[in-house]
């Protein structure tokens, strides 16, 4: 069976693309605004900063001083948030429908004119550094791998470099820098406004329009290279894991282009190794060799990335093995699945699966249909074509068992592969 | 200072449409032969359904047990039948494209699920056969327990971890609930036929609950379940003795000592209510406007205003025989007085004056957002059913709630905060460097020292 998803889109004059996907079931719409810029083309000497700019967005604009953006969501019944990620930047609500003209308004205040000043900047830098403290620092494991991966496995410093931020760059940020972000990259021509939930289409672009209509559009923004020079020999570092008893690695592999005939096979390729307990790297390493207490992974976000990626698989092992014995039963696992690769039956549950997954993945996530809006915003940013949703699945269907052993021959391989170690500093004292 | 509030909507702002009217779907509610319950509601979004097989029995339901053995029996459980390998139960699973997990906490023990709609009873099967005839085979039941050991050892390293578990301990004494996880001692010791007692006794359909959310003809689904579950036979097990909690006066702090953290966790509580007593609804929305919303008094204050801290919030953890109220903050080292001396302003707020009539409007319809926010997705609803039914809520639970929270006044919320924001005898939990923060622990109350596993330290 297939499922039908009604999507209508438009651009209005200004560039701004609004995609809107109606559901009348329950009384509830899920607005998003997303904007092409992430921590990947940051500026440089400013690591960290399009994250502290995504917390800047909810310090006040021209007609919505700071606190009256978060107070006039939560009391209008809905929640909201923001999350910054390597290519895409997102402010997303839930609220019940009756509630969609404000936060239209809400939205098109601060992408027309964000108003904060220095207390603000210097709050939310305090904000951000606990941030960072609490995910990263004095939390075990904090920022294994997706802190820890890129420096090892890239070379351009857009891929590279300390997404969270170095605390002198953040300290370095200023208000000026803001605005130039601002200025650069959250223009209207550099977003995507999607409705998801109770809303007509009719209605929800003249809503659009009305309030985001006349906010001008900017030089389209030019995006550095973050292309990567060709890797020939395997990558390796090593981080000290300052709580934690474990010894852990992440081991990450190259990613095919966006949505190309071996990004399909591929994204089945992932499912085969890391689909949960049915994974063949959980399977060999916690559950039959039991060299591992946990190991998992995967792509991140397949659909929400268009630089340089990865496969990462983290594994968190037991002391008694070392790391390369380890990695023997991880590399048994790449050689299984290159040959005598996955059988018929196994590429046929993985199907069903996938199929299963991209389900839930539209119903659910943060916020209802969070999913679903996330997935319309990638592909109207991406592909240019939000009616990809009801055929996208077609290309993941179409993958066959020698498609999978291809891309597992060509795409596996020790010279294109990065490995970073966590070795816990008890480990580290009780050997010295 | 008082906290910077916003209290008037400015010109310009569109104002709310009307309201369209909140309908949760009609619950069919059904007992099989074997005389447990099942409840089912349709929700037809997308072509799968989710559920859970509840057992009113988890950790705390095993009088002079170790700790956690309800827990690790559930987690063994899925692990094998007499009639598949672990293997195939996950082949299995993958095959009809479904997801499952199995847990307990101190009170029900959870087989959790979902999958397509068009593959129901193979789903449904599995999961009737793991409650009974889960084979706790020794090697497997030696591999997790091996793999629980290794994960409370990371346990003990991880602040958030350690924050709750001293405050359940302190807060709840010789109750059971006290119990928050087992030692690496405990785990060491488990055995397999304790396991298996666990299971004997937990696992029976007499106080058993299936929820289901999906894509689905209700009564298909129930003849399903009926021929899976229907000849299950089983016995009520025995209740057990509940011994009260402390009465605990006065602040006190709690120090468990983490050298070189640098932050401290920052965790305080006391002793309040559940979902059954009469006050819960008064206290929820007094905890909204408190901290347990973002726009919410602490959040402005201590992040907004000061920027001590990252994620601040109150917490309402209702339990089945008792609940308790926490507010948490990650802050840097040198302001964890001046964090607890707003925490203690923002209570005490609370606690002496009425909060004014927009306050109370922005947190009623935060709350009934909020609660409608479960309709959007199956496995929101499954999760509203999960509560009224575990929780013994009245049928008209999910319906009413809205109403009764819009019908709440200021003299609720300040009699609710009264009652329950105990800022005088609360136990304040500090998780960081004793070095960088004994000084400022001990303006609130005598100290108490620990370290990571529990040991109490000299002062």
């Amino acid at each position: 069976m297939k499922l039908q998803i009604p999507v209508e889109s438009k651009t209005l004059e200004n560039g701004l693309r609004v995609v809107i996907a109606p559901d009348e079931s329950a009384p509830l719409v899920t607005v998003g605004v997303y904007y092409r810029i992430g921590f990947r083309l940051e500026p440089r000497g400013r690591s960290g900063f399009a994250h502290l700019f995504e917390h800047m967005m909810f310090q006040g604009s021209a007609n919505a001083p700071k606190m009256m953006h978060i107070k006039l969501i939560n009391s209008s019944g809905g929640v909201l948030n923001g999350t910054t990620h390597y290519d895409l930047t997102n402010y997303f609500e839930a609220v019940p429908s009756n509630a969609l003209e404000r936060i239209l308004w809400l939205e098109a205040d601060r992408m027309r004119a964000l108003k904060v000043d220095q207390e603000n900047l210097n709050n939310q830098r305090d904000v951000v550094k606990e941030e960072v403290r609490v995910n990263v620092m004095n939390e075990p494991y904090g920022g294994f791998p997706w802190l820890d991966l890129p420096p090892v496995a890239f070379r351009n410093w857009a891929n590279a470099h300390n997404f969270y931020g170095d605390f002198a760059d953040l300290d370095a940020a200023n208000l000026a820098d803001v605005q130039a972000f601002f200025k650069t990259y959250y223009l209207p021509n550099n977003a995507v406004l999607l409705m998801v939930g109770d809303v007509r289409p009719p209605e929800g672009f003249s809503l659009a329009q009305k309030h985001f209509g006349g906010i001008p559009a900017g030089a389209p923004p030019l995006f550095a290279d973050v292309s990567e020079p060709p890797q020939t020999e395997e990558r390796r570092g090593t981080v000290e894991e300052k709580f934690g008893k474990l010894p852990a690695m992440a081991i990450g592999y190259r990613l095919p282009p966006r949505r190309s005939k071996d990004w399909h096979a591929m994204a089945m390729l992932d499912m085969a190794l890391h689909g949960g307990r049915a994974g063949r790297v959980f399977r060999r390493l916690v559950m039959e060799k039991q060299v591992a207490v946990e190991a998992e992974g995967g792509v991140d976000d397949l659909f929400g990335l268009s630089g340089p990626t990865q496969m990462v698989t983290r594994i968190m092992h037991k002391p008694e093995f070392s790391a390369e014995a380890t990695l023997a039963e991880f590399d048994a696992v790449m050689r299984e699945v290159q040959d005598p690769g996955v059988s018929a039956d196994e590429l046929q549950q993985l199907q069903v699966k996938f199929r299963s997954d991209f389900y839930s993945s539209l119903e659910g996530g943060m916020l209802p249909r969070f999913g679903l809006m996330h997935l319309l915003a990638c592909l109207t940013m991406f592909d240019g074509d939000p009616q990809l949703i009801n055929a996208i699945f077609d290309g993941f269907l179409a993958v066959t068992r020698d498609d999978v052993q291809d891309v597992a021959r060509r795409y596996l391989r020790r010279e294109s592969r990065a490995i970073v170690f966590r070795r816990p500093a008890s480990i580290a004292r009780e050997a010295a | 200072m008082a906290t910077p509030s916003v209290s008037e909507i400015p010109g310009g702002v569109p104002p709310l449409s009307a309201e369209r009217p909140v309908h949760w779907p009609k619950r069919t509610r059904a007992r099989l032969s074997s005389g447990f319950e099942v409840i089912l509601a349709e929700s037809r979004r997308v072509p799968k359904l989710t559920g859970e097989l509840v057992f009113r029995a988890g950790n705390a339901a095993l009088p002079g047990a170790t700790p956690g053995l309800a827990a690790m029996a559930a987690r063994v459980v899925r692990t094998g039948t007499s009639r598949r390998s672990s293997r195939q139960i996950e082949d299995d699973l993958r095959r009809i494209g479904a997801d499952l997990s199995s847990g307990a906490n101190a009170d029900t023990t959870t087989i959790s699920f979902a999958g397509l709609s068009e593959h129901s009873r193979p789903l449904l099967a599995l999961v009737g056969e793991l409650a009974r005839e889960a084979s706790f085979a020794e090697p497997e039941f030696e591999r997790e327990r091996r793999l629980r050991l290794e994960e409370v050892r990371n346990d003990r390293a991880t602040p958030g971890f350690l924050a709750a578990e001293r405050l359940r301990k302190v807060l709840y004494g010789a109750h059971p609930y006290s119990q928050y996880a087992p030692t690496e001692q405990q785990v060491q010791e488990y055995r397999r036929e304790e396991l298996l007692a666990v299971y004997r006794r937990n696992y029976s359909p007499a106080h058993a609950v299936l929820l289901l959310v999906g894509d689905f003809e209700a009564q298909a689904v129930l003849a399903q379940a009926e021929e899976i579950f229907g000849p299950w036979r089983g016995e009520t097990p025995a209740a057990r003795e509940f011994p009260a909690p402390p009465q605990l006066r006065g602040r006190r702090v709690h120090l468990v000592h983490v050298p070189g953290a640098v932050q401290t966790q920052i965790l305080a509580g006391c002793l309040a209510i559940n979902r059954k007593h009469p006050d819960w609804l008064k206290l929820v929305l007094a905890n909204a406007v408190f901290g347990g919303a973002f726009n919410s008094r602490l959040v402005m204050n201590i992040r907004e205003a000061k920027g001590y801290t990252y994620s601040p919030r109150s917490t309402l953890t209702p339990l089945r025989r008792a609940g308790h109220f926490t507010v948490f903050a990650a802050v840097r080292n040198d302001v964890v007085a001046a964090t607890l001396t707003e925490i203690f302003y923002e209570l005490d707020r609370m606690r002496s004056l009425p909060i004014p009539e927009s306050e109370l409007a922005d947190g009623q319809n935060y709350l009934s957002g909020l609660f409608s926010l479960g309709l959007g997705s199956q496995e929101g609803l499954l999760g509203q059913l999960s509560t009224v039914a575990i929780d013994e809520l009245p049928g008209d639970y999910l319906e009413t709630y809205r109403g009764k929270m819009r019908a709440l006044a200021p003299e609720d919320v300040l009699a609710a905060s009264r009652d329950y924001f105990g800022s005088g005898n609360l136990q304040i939990v500090l998780v960081g460097d004793r070095a960088q923060i004994a000084q400022q622990a001990a303006l609130f109350g005598e100290v108490d020292f620990y370290d990571a596993q529990g040991a109490k330290l000299p002062g």
